[in-house]
C-alpha cells in the first residue's frame, strides 16, 4: 500500500510522480473548505489525473496535513493498495430522521465477506449522526470497522457538504468498504475533557434536539456559561460539551456537542441522541489535557499497528471543530503530539469535524462521538 | 535556548524563503496567541463565576432540603441513627437522643454505638451484667436480617430495633418505644383472661391455672373445685335493677376472696356463677366445711346502694387428686354437683359422685325432648270438669297440658312445666294449650267455659295480653267463655306488669281466677289487688275438710268473703262425698275434684257435658272414679 499527499497547486507534477509507483491510485481522499470544494474544480482536476480512483471528502473549516493545520488549504492523499481494493456507497437524506435508514442501506450496499473496514463522511448538519451510525452498525458485522466523521465548515455551522466522484453535494453521505485479507485497520479516540458543575437531568427533548435541563431552558444555561461569547452561538457552545449517560448505565457515557441552537424555542440541536430523562453534566477543556490525550490516543493507535505492517499507510485523523475552537493556535500542538507518535511511516491527514464516527463491536452503545479526536490507521501487510 | 513549541511554531510560520523571520507575522501570531489566552483565561473565570453562583444555588437548596430532612427527621416517631463504614454515627435525630437519654448537648457524632450506649442515661440503671447484655445485643444486631428485635429496658420500657445495611458500608438503625403496645397487648391478654367486672379470672384462666396445678402438682396433692351460684341474684337484678345487681356481684367477689388463701383461685364465670380452686386439701369433709363457710358468709345481708339485699347460694364440689386432674372433668363435675344442689333446695353444698353425672345427663336429655316437644307441638290437653253446685251442670273445664314422654310415658306437669320455665319454653307452650282449649271449647255448648293455666313467667315479656288476644281471634273464640288462672305466687312478683295486663286481658272479656289460694303469703291482700272473677280454694284445705276444724273455717272464711265481694268461689280437689257435703253446706259456688272426674280428653268431654247438662238433676249424680 501506499500513500502520496497530492499537491493540489501543481497537480501536474505530482501526479507524475504518483504514476511512477507500482499500483495505480484507488482511492483520493480530499479536505477542504466548503466554498473550494463546492466549486468542482478541484474534483475535475482529480478526476484528470486518478481517472480510475474513487474521489471521496468533504469540507470542513479547518485541514490536517502532516502536523500542519490550515484554516484555507484544501488537501488530498491518494492511496493505492496491493492487493486489497476499495467500493463506495452513496445515500442521499432528505431530513433527519432519515439517517437510520441510509446506514442501513450504506451497510447492506458495502457488506461483503472480505470487507475490512469503512469509512464514512457525511453532510454535517442534515445528518443525526447516531442514527447513522445505528444503521451502519445493525447491519454490518461486528468485525468491521467503521471510521469517519461528519463534514464540517468551521465556526460557520451554515453549509457542509460531501464530495464523492464528480459530486460535492449538502445532504449527502458517501462511505467507502475496504477489502481484502491483507488489509489492517485500526482506529483510537480520546475527549480530555473534564466534567465540572453540578449533575442535571435531561428533562425535556426530542431525538437530538435538547429543550430543557432540570426543568429550564437548556439555551438559557449555555447563555449564562458563555456570558459575551454567546454571540458566537451555537459555535461557542463546542466550548462545553455535554456528557450524558443513562442513570441505568452509569459507565456508558457519551459527549454531545451542539450543531445549531433555536433561539425562539430555546433549545439546542445536537449532532446526536439526548434521550430524555438521562443525566447530564457540562464539560471543559484545558489545553494541557486535550492535547495529553491526543498523545494517548495515538500511542494507543501505533502500539495496535506495530508488527503488523511491511509496507506505509495512512493515519486518518478526524477531530472535533470543538477542540479547535477552544485551542486556537494551539491546536496544532494536538496534531504535532499525534505526529510525533506515529512518525513518518504513516503520512496524516484529516479535518475538524462535526461530528467523530468510530464504531465496532467493542464501543459501546454509540458509533458517533463529539469533542474527541480520533484516529483511524489504514496499512497493508505483506 | 528552547522556546516554548507555540513559539517554535509561530517562528517557523513567520519563516521567509531566505529564512529571516518576517517580524510583522510573527508579533501578530504571538499576539494572536495571547488573546487567545486571555479569552480563555476570562472564559474560564466566567464559568467559574457561575459555576460558583449555580452551587450556592444549589447549596442553598440542599440546606433548605437539609433543614426539611432534618425537620422530618426529629419528628419521627421512630429514633433513627447512621452510622458509616467504620461504624461512627454520622447522623441521628432527636427522638433518637430522647429514647436513649442522651444528653443533646454533648453530641455522639462520630462515636461508635458502644459508646454512645456506655453513655446512654436509659440503661445506666441496669445493672453491669444486664446492661452489657442490651448493648451486646444491640450492637451485634445482624443487618443483613432486617427483622426486628424487642428488648426490655431497665426502666421498664420496651423498644423494637431494627438494623440496614447501607450502600456506603454503614448502617441504620431505627428504635421506637413500644411500651404502649406492650401494655395494650398486656391489657388484652389480661381482658381475655379476667372478668371485667370483678376483675377475676374468668373461665379461660381458671382452667389455665388448673393446668398449671396439674403441672406443679406434688403426690397424692388433692384439690377441690367449688361451683357456687347465687340464690336470689336473678330477683335482685328484675327488682333493684343491673347496676345493684352487677355492685352485689362485686360485692360477693370481695367476701369470696376475703376467705381464700393466696394460693386459691377464684373466678367469675359468667353472670352469678363463682368457682373456687382450693389446694392441698387435707380430708374429704374439709371442702364440704368450706363450701358451708361460704354459703354463710355469703348468705349475710348485703348492703348496696342503701338497699339490704339478701342472697343465698348453691354449691357443687368436686375433689380430685392433683394427678389426676383433667380441666374440663372437674368443671363439669363441678358443675353437676352444684346442679345436684340447686335441685335439692337452697344454700345448699352438693359433693359430687359418679351417680349425679346420670342423672343430671338424663335430666338434660330431657330438657333436649321438652324443648322439641314444644316445636313440635306433642302436648295433649286434658280437661277437668268444674261442677255448678246450685245447678248442677258442668259451668265449664280446666284445661291441664299433658306430655306423654316416648320413652317415660306420661311425664308430670309439675316436671316439666318449670323446666319449660327455666328453658325459655313456657311462653310458646302456653300459647300452644291456650290456642288448643279455645278450640276444643268451640265444640261445647256456649255456656260451658274454659280456663287455662297461667305461668308467672308468661308474664315477663309483657306480650301476654297480645298473644291471647291473637289466638281468640284466630279461633274466633268469644273472650266471655274463657278463663285464665294465676297463682298467688305470680301475683306476689309485681316487677313484671302483671296486674296492668291482666287488666288489658279482662277488657277482652275474659275473666280471671286466683288459682291455690291460700297457699302464698298475704293471700287476702292480693285479693285486693285485682279484681279476680274466680278464687279457686286449694285442695289442700278442702282435703282436710270434715278432719280438720282449721281447714273448714278457712273455707267457709273463703267462701264468706267471696260471696260478699261478689267472686265465684271454687274448691279443687274435692274427692270424697264428705267434702261435697260440707262445701254444699258452706254454700260454695262451684267444684271439682275426682269425686266427679279425673282430668279427660276432649273426646270425653262431651259425653260428660251430657251426662250433666241435657236433663239436669236436682241432686248431683256423682260419677265413679275412673281406674
Amino acid at each position: 500500500m501506499w500513500v502520496e499527499r497530492v499537491n493540489l497547486s501543481g497537480i501536474a507534477e505530482s501526479t507524475s510522480v504518483l504514476r511512477s509507483r507500482s499500483s495505480p491510485a484507488q482511492l483520493v481522499i480530499t479536505f477542504g473548505p466548503t466554498q473550494s470544494l463546492r466549486s468542482g474544480e478541484i474534483t475535475r482536476l482529480l478526476r484528470t489525473s486518478f481517472p480510475e480512483a474513487i474521489l471521496f471528502g468533504c469540507s470542513t473549516g479547518t485541514t490536517v496535513e502532516g502536523r500542519s493545520l490550515s484554516d484555507t488549504n484544501t488537501v488530498a492523499v491518494a492511496i493505492g493498495f496491493e492487493t486489497s481494493w476499495a467500493r463506495v456507497a452513496i445515500e442521499r437524506i432528505a431530513d433527519m430522521s432519515d439517517s437510520y435508514r441510509a446506514g442501513q442501506a450504506i451497510g447492506l450496499e458495502l457488506g461483503g465477506e472480505q470487507l475490512v473496514g469503512v469509512l464514512v463522511l457525511s453532510d454535517g448538519l442534515a445528518v443525526n449522526g447516531s442514527a447513522l451510525v445505528n444503521g451502519l452498525k445493525n447491519t454490518l458485522p461486528e468485525h468491521v470497522k467503521i471510521s469517519g466523521g461528519l463534514a464540517g465548515d468551521g465556526a460557520q455551522f451554515a453549509d457542509t457538504l460531501v464530495t464523492v466522484g464528480d459530486l460535492a453535494e449538502s445532504g449527502l453521505i458517501a462511505a467507502v468498504g475496504l477489502y481484502g485479507p491483507s488489509l489492517r485497520m485500526t482506529h483510537e479516540a480520546a475527549g480530555g475533557w473534564d466534567e465540572f458543575g453540578p449533575v442535571r437531568i435531561i428533562t425535556r427533548s426530542d431525538d437530538s434536539i435538547l429543550y430543557e435541563l432540570d426543568g429550564k431552558p437548556a439555551l438559557d444555561l449555555y447563555e449564562t456559561y458563555l456570558g459575551d461569547e454567546a454571540a458566537a452561538l451555537p459555535a461557542s457552545a463546542l466550548l462545553y460539551p455535554l456528557k450524558i449517560w443513562d442513570p441505568a448505565c452509569p459507565d456508558d457515557e457519551v459527549v454531545r456537542t451542539v450543531l445549531s441552537v433555536d433561539h425562539a424555542r430555546r433549545s439546542m440541536k445536537f449532532a446526536g441522541d439526548i434521550p430524555q430523562g438521562w443525566k447530564a453534566r457540562l464539560m471543559r477543556g484545558s489545553f494541557e489535557r486535550l492535547i495529553d490525550s491526543a498523545a494517548e490516543a495515538a500511542d494507543s493507535a501505533k502500539s495496535q499497528m506495530e508488527n503488523q505492517t511491511s509496507y506505509d499507510g495512512l493515519c486518518l485523523i478526524v477531530s472535533c471543530v470543538g477542540r479547535r475552537l477552544l485551542m486556537g493556535q494551539q491546536t496544532e500542538e494536538e496534531i504535532d503530539v499525534v505526529y510525533s507518535s506515529i512518525g513518518g511511516s504513516f503520512p496524516i491527514v484529516g479535518f475538524y469535524s462535526y461530528g467523530e464516527i468510530l464504531a465496532n463491536s467493542k464501543t459501546g452503545p454509540s458509533g458517533l462521538h463529539n469533542q474527541t479526536i480520533t484516529l483511524t490507521m489504514i496499512s497493508e501487510v505483506a | 535556548m528552547s522556546y516554548h513549541p507555540l513559539l517554535n511554531r509561530q517562528l517557523l510560520k513567520a519563516k521567509c524563503d531566505d529564512e529571516s523571520i518576517d517580524v510583522p507575522t510573527l508579533l501578530s501570531l504571538v499576539s494572536t496567541a495571547y488573546q487567545e489566552k486571555d479569552i480563555d483565561r476570562k472564559r474560564a473565570d466566567h464559568a467559574n463565576r457561575v459555576m460558583a453562583d449555580e452551587l450556592n444555588v444549589t447549596l442553598s437548596e440542599l440546606a433548605l432540603q437539609n433543614m426539611r430532612f432534618r425537620a422530618a427527621m426529629d419528628n419521627m416517631y421512630h429514633g433513627l441513627s447512621l452510622f458509616d463504614e467504620q461504624g461512627r454515627l454520622v447522623v441521628c435525630n432527636s427522638r433518637f437522643l430522647e429514647i436513649y437519654g442522651i444528653d443533646g448537648e454533648t453530641s455522639p457524632i462520630g462515636l461508635e454505638l458502644p459508646e454512645i450506649l456506655g453513655r446512654c442515661d436509659a440503661l445506666s440503671r441496669a445493672n453491669d451484667l444486664d446492661k452489657r447484655l442490651i448493648i451486646r445485643e444491640h450492637i451485634c444486631l445482624d443487618r443483613l436480617d432486617r427483622t426486628p428485635i424487642e428488648q426490655q429496658w431497665p426502666d421498664g420500657r420496651w423498644v423494637e430495633l431494627t438494623r440496614t445495611s447501607v450502600a456506603d458500608g454503614g448502617f441504620l438503625d431505627t428504635i421506637v418505644d413500644i411500651t404502649g403496645a406492650h401494655q395494650a397487648s398486656d391489657k388484652i391478654a389480661h381482658l381475655a383472661r379476667h372478668d371485667h367486672l370483678t376483675d377475676l379470672p374468668n373461665r379461660v384462666l381458671l382452667r389455665e391455672r388448673i393446668l398449671e396445678i396439674y403441672r406443679n402438682r406434688r403426690r397424692q396433692q388433692k384439690c377441690a373445685i367449688l361451683f357456687l351460684d347465687l340464690d336470689g341474684f336473678k330477683a335482685v337484678n328484675d327488682t333493684l335493677g343491673h347496676a345493684i345487681g352487677d355492685l352485689l356481684l362485686v360485692e360477693v367477689s370481695r367476701r369470696l376472696l376475703s376467705i381464700v388463701r393466696e394460693m386459691d383461685v377464684v373466678a367469675r364465670l359468667g353472670g352469678d356463677e363463682f368457682a373456687i380452686v382450693v389446694q392441698h386439701i387435707r380430708s374429704r369433709s374439709s371442702p364440704q366445711r368450706f363450701a358451708r363457710r361460704v354459703i354463710n358468709l355469703l348468705n349475710r345481708p348485703f348492703t348496696i346502694e342503701g338497699y339490704k339485699i339478701h342472697v343465698g347460694a348453691s354449691v357443687g364440689i368436686d375433689i380430685i387428686d392433683a394427678s389426676e386432674m383433667d380441666a374440663d372433668q372437674i368443671l363439669r363435675n363441678a358443675d353437676i354437683a352444684l346442679y345436684q344442689a340447686k335441685a335439692d333446695g337452697k344454700n345448699t353444698a352438693r359433693l359430687y359422685d359418679p351417680a349425679m353425672h346420670a342423672a343430671v345427663t338424663a335430666r338434660r336429655q330431657l330438657e333436649v325432648d321438652l324443648s322439641n316437644a314444644v316445636l313440635f307441638k306433642q302436648f295433649e290437653v286434658f280437661y277437668q270438669p268444674q261442677i255448678d253446685l246450685e245447678a248442677g251442670t258442668v259451668s265449664g273445664f280446666e284445661a291441664l297440658a299433658r306430655w306423654r314422654h316416648s320413652g317415660r310415658g306420661m311425664i308430670s306437669p309439675t316436671e316439666f312445666i318449670p323446666m319449660c320455665e327455666e328453658n325459655g319454653l313456657i311462653e310458646e307452650l302456653g300459647a300452644q294449650i291456650l290456642e288448643v282449649a279455645c278450640k276444643d271449647a268451640m265444640a261445647w255448648p256456649a255456656c260451658v267455659t274454659v280456663s287455662v293455666n297461667l305461668s308467672p313467667v308468661q308474664f315477663k315479656s309483657g306480650n301476654l295480653p297480645t298473644i291471647v288476644k291473637d289466638v281468640l281471634e284466630k279461633i274466633g273464640f268469644p273472650g266471655s267463655r274463657l278463663e285464665l288462672e294465676i297463682t298467688e305466687s305470680a301475683i306476689f312478683d309485681r316487677s313484671s306488669g302483671i296486674i296492668s295486663q291482666l287488666s288489658e286481658i279482662r277488657k277482652l272479656g275474659i275473666r280471671v281466677s286466683l288459682d291455690d289460694f291460700g297457699t302464698g303469703y298475704s293471700s287476702l291482700s292480693h285479693i285486693r289487688s285485682f279484681p279476680f272473677d274466680r278464687i279457686k280454694i286449694d285442695q289442700s284445705f278442702v282435703r282436710e275438710l270434715g278432719a280438720d276444724a282449721e281447714s273448714l273455717a278457712i273455707v267457709r272464711a273463703v267462701v264468706g268473703l267471696c260471696e260478699n265481694l261478689g267472686i265465684q268461689s271454687t274448691a279443687e280437689g274435692v274427692e270424697t262425698h264428705k267434702q261435697l257435703d260440707v262445701l254444699q253446706h258452706e254454700q260454695c259456688r262451684s267444684v271439682q275434684g275426682y269425686l266427679f272426674s279425673e282430668p279427660v280428653t276432649m273426646s270425653e268431654t262431651m259425653k260428660i257435658i251430657s251426662e250433666f247438662n241435657t236433663d239436669p238433676p236436682k241432686q248431683i249424680s256423682i260419677r265413679r272414679r275412673a281406674a
